[in-house]
């Protein structure tokens, strides 16, 4: 490659938060390592609208983008298995782990070649779980007839047993669910404290853990193919670093989450392991056979994907 | 400004073209007109649906399986009508001359002066545009693959419905505001040419049409 | 050359364009696409062989715009806000609006023009754009004004000026744009412009008087309504009322329990007009009417918004809002007089401009300097600038630009509201129109000079919810 400085587009969205600490701690380590050769300019919606920037990273309009899976299940077929409810990932390394192992396999890799993407890390989520008002739902039962503010595969799922998905956006989840729109809302805990939910929640389920979303960072492959050698090792290199860094930060934030609840006297609603096993087998079961043979039929290894992901969190388990 | 243009017609093939057109404009902008509307039906009906299912009429609309508690999808739905109702009418703006412009030069200029300045004026929309319906054209192929079910390569947010039907609305409608354009060069082309005083088959500036009314009565006083 | 002189020449060429007399939201489209395809092929190098990607890259990056940020729920409300309005003509309620007006207040000095502002003001609370408002209150406040022997360009004022309520009083197309643009809860925003709105429509109505007693031939007092007469004229304009409660009810929450949504509550407003449009005879003809009018203006206002986003786009690329908002931080003068010159750029831009064409251009990079200005997003009352926490700002901020657009909508040259006067009525040409609507800029300096002077005016009903 030429001496000329590498400057890359990075588009990312809403205001720098938990969410997007590893992405700009992978700008400060690639610039740090390349002498500021190889720098990034990260835009917070300014370069393109989040559900379009899968579509930026295929007509080069940028070099580097975030995006979740859930925004456009067709766009990403592939990738929706770690989306699917009740996997039963628990903590952030987890969510690593089972993310990882996806982006590397033929199916998902190929999927994101369309796009000219290949995938460089996840985000991970917490676990998508509800505040509520009202008296706590902690039966199976209780769930028929609950306004929930979800969507996608846990929107599903909760209708499943019986809930009302309700559309609203997230920036209108607050006032949803004030007005009675919605008796509940799922989110990760810093959505809660961002939009506001939490300020109306009278409890937490803090172990129903009914799914999450899959937010990769990909970067478009010219792009990629084009840096030197030392400007790719110094990107490739700093993807865990960085991934460890927003893990420790987003501890932080889960510690303070706690705090949150304490403070505003939202009551820990634990659900039994009984409930959550009926809850799994009327809506996960389904759902995950439905994913499965939808896949199949597309010429995709629904199956192989699924087993992959429970393998894998076997694996990471036994190991640690 | 709105209500403040006129569009003259006479036996030019210019003109012909124009009210060739004209229909299929007025048609899209109606369609526009109905889109807003069912927006309207959309939300009585989600509302209704919703406030129903909390009182003791819910059972009743459960079997009939209508107003069954709040519309799934409706903001899916409103995010697909939207371009419709924000897009398809606008070459019949165009042609009407609602699309709001600074007239304070333009408002002085006659004859072919003016035409000179509606011809450039429109020519570089008239490159806007072919770029714009390229772009939009290839965003929606980019979510359109009929080797997948229902054609899908994108689909909405919550309940999953194909984008492409909604994504080609924009290349549709550019496309006829395209046919448009090269109508009103070639209208503003030849009254530069042939020093025509009001053209046929472009929206005059209220000033202009009153000078062709005014010529109109001067000919009449002439012709006695 | 530089990201930020790119951006610059391009928004000087895209000035250029406006004043030719290019269509606006034309001219900014093709100045933001020049500028993507300036911009990447100026991170080539110039080089000849590459320019056609860049071209390829820009065009594909610009035909995104329209279908992307047209598809939006919050931005469903603005057709819904049109359709209002238009619905609310057939079902004659403007008319039986002004009527009860009329009976009531015509008897004082330039009654029949302050009867026209109070109806307007009730109007503006159904209907979301001033123009459209302006065009109704031409057909039935002028004839009206001119029967009772008023000054015709003053009659021609007052409805261009009382046009301009509607943007403020909720619902308010123009405060969705903005609550969009910066991402703030649209449900306080309305709220927010509630009371300044009831403020601007007092001091028109002051002034009105005022002008009516000092020059007695502009505004003759119009007497000889009976009691009964005037009660008689409430009962057909209740409507109005019926549906500023579903739309308070489905944006405010006034006791806990509510409805929905701001944006299904625009459509619900729309369903009750319509139906009572039904009720009061409007034909199938009509119907079309008001839904190809409807079209016309959404398609307007909607041509305007993916335009100056083409264009949006590329400064986001250029990095300008950036460089702004560190300017105008970095900038030594007292944050007050900052913003004051600011809200007077506006009126200047204003005269060149449309009220949604200017927000929509000059947001993006306005807004986060004015945040920064006084002291960040998160910055709390303490420790701000002008006294009140990081989202009240934004609030205030937006009630003061909505009152500057409406301002713009009654400014030569370019005052849309005085241009729809004038092109509904034939005696009225768009000079006379923006002659008759001249002191009312007096009334509304004087508004913004009370709403910075005293913010609480503003922030009162929102801070309560
Ligand atoms: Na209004
Ligand atoms: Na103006």
């Amino acid at each position: 490659a030429e001496a000329m400085a590498t400057e890359w587009n990075v588009s990312v969205w809403g205001k720098r938060r938990a969410f997007t600490e590893h992405v700009e701690k992978l700008a400060e380590l690639v610039s740090e390592k390349t002498d500021g050769e190889f720098t990034m300019n990260i835009s917070y919606g300014g370069l393109s609208k989040n559900r379009e920037n899968l579509d930026g990273i295929s007509i080069g309009a940028f070099e580097m983008a975030q995006f979740c899976a859930g925004y456009h299940r067709d766009k990403n077929r592939v990738i929706t298995v770690l989306e699917l409810p009740f996997l039963g990932v628990a903590n952030l390394e987890e969510e690593v782990a089972v993310s990882s192992a996806v982006y590397n396999h033929p199916a998902a890799t190929d999927e994101m070649a369309q796009w000219n993407a290949k995938l460089l890390m996840t985000s991970p989520m917490p676990q998508y779980n509800l505040v509520g008002t009202g008296t706590p739902r902690d039966e199976l039962a209780e769930f028929e007839g609950m306004r929930v503010r979800a969507t996608g595969g846990i929107g599903e799922a909760f209708k499943a047993v019986g809930a009302v998905p309700t559309s609203v956006t997230s920036s209108e989840a607050y006032q949803a669910m004030e007005s009675g729109v919605v008796d509940t809302v799922a989110f990760a805990q810093h959505a809660h404290l961002s939009f506001g939910t939490i300020n109306r929640a009278e409890w937490w389920t803090a172990n129903l853990n009914p799914g999450t979303v899959n937010c990769p960072v990909v970067v478009n492959i010219d792009a990629y193919e084009s840096l030197s050698d030392a400007e790719r090792e110094a990107l490739d290199s700093s993807v865990p670093e960085a991934l460890d860094h927003y893990l420790s930060n987003y501890g932080q934030l889960l510690k303070k989450w706690d705090e949150v609840l304490e403070e505003k006297g939202v009551e820990k609603v634990e659900l039994s392991d009984e409930v959550i096993a009926e809850f799994r087998a009327k809506a996960a079961d389904p759902i995950r056979e439905n994913w499965i043979a939808e896949m199949e039929s597309q010429g995709l290894p629904g199956q192989e994907l699924y087993d992959l992901v429970v393998k894998t969190l076997a694996d990471h388990r036994g190991g640690s | 400004m709105a209500g403040s243009s006129t569009v003259l017609s006479d036996s030019s093939l210019i003109s012909r073209l124009d009210r060739t057109l004209l229909p299929i404009e007025r048609a899209t902008a109606l369609l526009s007109g109905l889109a807003a509307f069912s927006l309207m039906f959309l939300a009585a009906y989600s509302v209704a649906g919703r406030q129903l299912d909390r009182t003791f009429l819910a059972p009743l609309f459960d079997s009939i399986g209508l107003m069954d508690g709040p519309l799934p999808g409706y903001v899916d739905y409103i995010e697909t009508l939207m371009p419709l109702i924000a897009i398809l009418g606008v070459s019949y703006v165009q042609r009407e001359g609602g699309h709001i412009r600074m007239d304070i030069l333009v408002g002085r200029l006659h004859g072919r002066a003016l035409w000179l300045f509606e011809f450039i004026t429109v020519l570089c929309m008239l490159i806007l545009v072919v770029a714009l319906v390229w772009g939009s054209w290839a965003h929606f192929d980019r979510s359109f693959d009929c080797a997948r079910p229902l054609c899908s390569r994108d689909s909405s947010i919550d309940i999953g419905i194909p984008i492409w039907p909604s994504k080609l609305v924009v290349p549709v409608a550019l496309a006829v505001l395209l046919a448009r354009l090269l109508l009103q060069l070639a209208a503003y082309g030849r009254a530069f040419v042939l020093n025509v005083a009001s053209p046929a088959a472009v929206p005059l500036i209220q000033s202009v049409a009153e000078q062709a009314a005014a010529e109109a009565e001067q000919l009449k006083e002439d012709s006695k | 050359m530089s990201e930020i002189q790119i951006g610059l020449w391009v928004t000087g060429g895209m000035l250029v364009l406006v004043v030719l007399g290019m269509r606006v939201a034309f001219a900014a489209a093709l100045a933001g696409f020049v500028g993507l395809v300036w911009l990447r092929w100026s991170g080539f190098g110039y080089d000849p062989a590459r320019f056609g990607k860049a071209l390829e890259i820009s065009v594909k990056i610009a035909g995104q715009v329209p279908h992307s940020k047209v598809s939006s729920q919050a931005l469903s409300l603005i057709p819904t806000f049109i359709l209002i309005g238009y619905l609310a003509y057939y079902a004659k309620l403007t008319s039986a609006l002004f009527e009860a007006a009329k009976r009531w207040i015509a008897w004082v000095p330039g009654g029949l023009a302050v009867s026209t502002v109070f109806a307007t003001a009730g109007f503006a609370a159904v209907s979301g754009a001033s123009v459209a408002t302006a065009a109704v209150f031409a057909r039935i406040g002028i004839p009206e004004m001119l029967a009772a022997g008023y000054n015709k360009r003053f009659a021609a004022g007052v409805v261009a000026a009382g046009g301009t309520l509607a943007s403020l009083i909720p619902p308010s197309a123009i405060l969705v744009i903005y609550a969009i643009i910066v991402e703030q809860d649209v449900g306080k925003l309305l709220l927010a412009g509630f009371i300044p709105g009831a403020f601007s429509a007092v001091i028109y109505a002051g002034l009105i008087v005022a002008i009516a007693v000092i020059f007695k031939s502009v505004g003759p007092p119009v007497t000889g309504f009976t009691w009964r007469e005037r009660l008689v004229s409430l009962p057909p304009a209740l409507p109005i009322l019926a549906v500023v409660v579903i739309i308070i009810f489905f944006v405010y929450n006034p006791f806990g329990e509510a409805w929905g949504t701001p944006t299904e509550g625009g459509a619900v407003g729309a369903f009750i007009v319509f139906v009572v449009a039904l009720l009061r005879g409007m034909r199938f003809r009509q119907l079309l009417d008001a839904l190809l009018e409807t079209a016309k203006l959404t398609v307007m206002i909607f041509t305007i918004i993916w335009g100056v986003l083409i264009y949006v786009r590329f400064l986001g690329f250029a990095d300008l809002p950036h460089a702004f908002a560190d300017w105008i931080a970095s900038l030594n003068s007292p944050p007050m007089v900052i913003l004051i010159c600011i809200l007077l750029a506006y009126a200047v831009l204003g005269m060149f401009m449309d009220a949604i064409g200017m927000l929509l251009l000059t947001l993006p990079v306005v807004y986060p300097a004015v945040m920064a200005l006084n002291g960040g997003e998160n910055v709390a009352a303490a420790d701000s600038a002008f006294g009140m926490s990081g989202p009240m700002c934004a609030i205030w901020f937006g009630i003061l630009v909505v009152k500057m657009a409406e301002f713009c909508l009654i400014t030569p040259p370019i005052g849309l509201n005085c241009f729809v006067v004038a092109g509904v009525r034939d005696d009225l040409s768009v000079q006379d129109v923006f002659r008759g609507v001249t002191p009312f800029f007096i009334a509304d300096a004087a508004t913004i000079a009370l709403l910075v002077a005293f913010p609480a005016i503003v922030l009162w009903l929102p801070s309560l919810a």
